[in-house]
């Protein structure tokens, strides 16, 4: 049963920002990216989906229930964790997590404690004389306290150091192991790499491209980079599955996308200095999507 | 509950000061009656020989200040004033401070429904206007009482009933702040356009007060309800009763309808 489905999910608002005919759907043990640059319309889909903004067309359903019809009961069975954290003042993160807990109709103040002991978040401090960092552990324990079924993450990662980007990775895939299923909303694209099974990118609204991870980066993509002794003619690499051309200083870089051996008989024309056969970085599939989507959209 | 809880926990602060304020008011405007009394006819004469328009702005209006209840009747307009402002802005932001603060997207992404959340709200709002109004009644009659001549039983009735009109007008103006910020677009203004209605009203009361023939103004502005000299001569109007509670049902009804369908913008 797929845990979010997304049906043609449209907000349009007076001005640009929105989305548009939005469709995927996430299934059940997934680890879901979603992925696009700042404003493209991530933290709308997922605020849409909890309720906060009402779609202007489409729906959306999570495990299998309409989101405006059952809001309530679907939310019991989400945790949320906001791109920006802000809560109440004058609360201590002990009194927060508690309010928070109390929305759900179970005992968690034992897990409260351990997620606090592993995310090194001192439960008596007051939340606003927390740092940046610290406020969004708040939310993560926040978010995981009650053990849900469906984590949503809104760029989660932001302001938290690479040891406790570490510690929180390592908390969503025991969580994921033990059935949670996880949408993942970020901008940074190795984060995603390394946890996420499928992605989807998104731009100015528009889902762009769905993939699995093995897929986007598997493969079926290659980066080649090669430093030749005269100057390379363009031209004559000008086939199909030729991306992201670049020549500087002597050295041509690009991405290829098809049969390896055409691509190597053109290679094999050249006088060589040296050549580089890599995988590319999804940051690089991804402005590749990025740019020729908007090529062919103007 | 928990949402309830934590409703009152968060105006505690501000509902202590305002107490700490209606009591310091009521308690240091009482004690002029006794410097009033004391001076006889010559300042009740000065009050009457005043121009009509700055009456109207003290709230005097034929009332007789060398009584207890006249002077109070005068006096009791700045009560209404401050559970009128008190009232308007923690409507308003009772609403609309989850918006501000970007706490929507706590409180919203819980499994509490949001008819639920604004019920909820509503009876944290109902809850401090009655302790405002408790505390001004009680110390309205504890501060007049010395200064009556059969003490507190010669004021208690007409205490009571200038309080229950300040409290429907509270009511009103706590529904009205709600449903501003519940229509509003703008969560940081709603306080600030729930206030301005307040004031514009006021005005309003004070014009009909100092211009003759606009008398058939007075449904459109609460201070005119429950106005001292009419409820102390002719006791609560039943048609104003039926008014203020009339908008306030309104104000809410269109509170539900448009936060059941808001937008929130965090």
């Amino acid at each position: 049963m797929p845990v979010i489905e997304l049906n043609g999910l449209t907000k349009t608002y007076g001005g640009a920002r929105g989305i548009t005919d939005l469709s995927f759907t996430v299934e059940e043990g997934e680890i879901f990216g979603f992925i696009g640059p700042n404003g493209a319309g991530k933290s709308t889909t997922i605020r849409t989906m909890l309720g906060l903004i009402y779609p202007t067309g489409g729906s959306a359903k999570i495990f299998g229930k309409d989101c405006l019809q059952h809001g309530t009961e679907i939310k019991k069975e989400i945790g949320y964790l906001p791109s920006e954290v802000f809560y109440y003042d004058n609360m201590k993160v002990k009194d927060l997590l508690q309010y928070s807990a109390s929305f759900y109709k179970k005992d968690s103040r034992k897990r409260m404690r351990e997620l606090a002991e592993r995310m090194e978040l001192d439960l008596n401090k007051r939340i606003d004389d927390l740092s940046l960092g610290n406020k969004k552990k708040v939310g993560i324990v926040q978010g995981l306290l009650h053990e849900p079924r469906l984590i949503i993450l809104d760029e989660p990662t932001s302001g938290l150091d690479p040891l406790m980007q570490q510690r929180f990775f390592e908390l969503l895939e025991e969580e994921n192991r033990k059935g949670a299923t996880i949408l993942f909303s970020s901008h940074i694209l190795s984060e995603v790499q390394r946890l996420c099974s499928r992605v989807a990118i998104i731009k100015e609204g528009r889902l762009i491209a769905l993939e699995k991870m093995s897929e986007l980066k598997g493969s079926t993509y290659k980066k080649f980079k090669l430093a030749a002794k005269s100057d390379v003619d363009a031209s004559a690499f000008g086939i199909p599955g030729v991306m992201e051309w670049k020549s500087e200083g002597g050295e041509v870089s690009f991405l290829f996308k098809g049969d390896i051996n055409e691509i190597l008989r053109r290679i094999a024309g050249l006088e060589l200095e040296n050549l580089w056969v890599e995988e590319p970085d999804l940051e690089e599939i991804f402005m590749h999507y990025y740019e020729s989507r908007e090529g062919a959209g103007a | 509950m928990n949402l309830f809880w934590r409703e009152l926990k968060a105006s505690r602060k501000s509902l202590i000061i305002w107490i700490i304020g209606i009591v310091a008011m009521v308690g240091a405007g009482m004690g002029k009656f006794a410097s009033l009394s004391g001076s006889g006819e010559a300042m009740v004469e000065l009050m009457a020989d005043l121009p009509k328009p700055l009456q109207a702005v003290l709230g005097l209006n034929g009332l007789d200040i060398s009584t207890v209840m006249g002077y109070y009747g005068m006096f009791y307009l700045y009560l209404v004033i401050m559970g009128a402002v008190h009232a308007s802005m923690l409507g308003a932001n009772a609403l609309a401070k989850e918006e501000r603060d970007k706490t929507a997207e706590f409180l919203l992404a819980k499994p509490i429904s949001r008819m639920t959340i604004l019920l909820t709200k509503l009876s944290s709002v109902v809850v401090q206007m009655v302790i405002f109004n408790a505390v001004m009644t009680v110390s309205s009659i504890a501060f007049a009482a010395p200064y009556a001549d059969g003490g507190a039983s010669a004021v208690t009735s007409d205490i009571l009933r200038l309080m229950l009109g300040t409290l429907l007008i509270q009511l009103l103006f706590a529904s009205v702040g709600m449903a501003i910020a519940a229509a509003g677009r703008n969560p940081k203004r709603a306080g600030a356009w729930s206030a301005g209605v307040m004031l514009l009203t006021f005005f309003l009361s004070i014009a009909i007060d100092i211009r003759e023939g606009i008398e058939a103004l007075r449904f459109l502005t609460p201070f005119q309800y429950f106005a001292a000299p009419d409820v102390l001569n002719e006791g609560l109007s039943a048609a104003f009763i039926v008014l203020s509670i009339g908008v306030t049902l309104a104000a809410i009804a269109v509170t539900i309808a448009a936060y059941r369908r808001r937008d929130m913008q965090v």
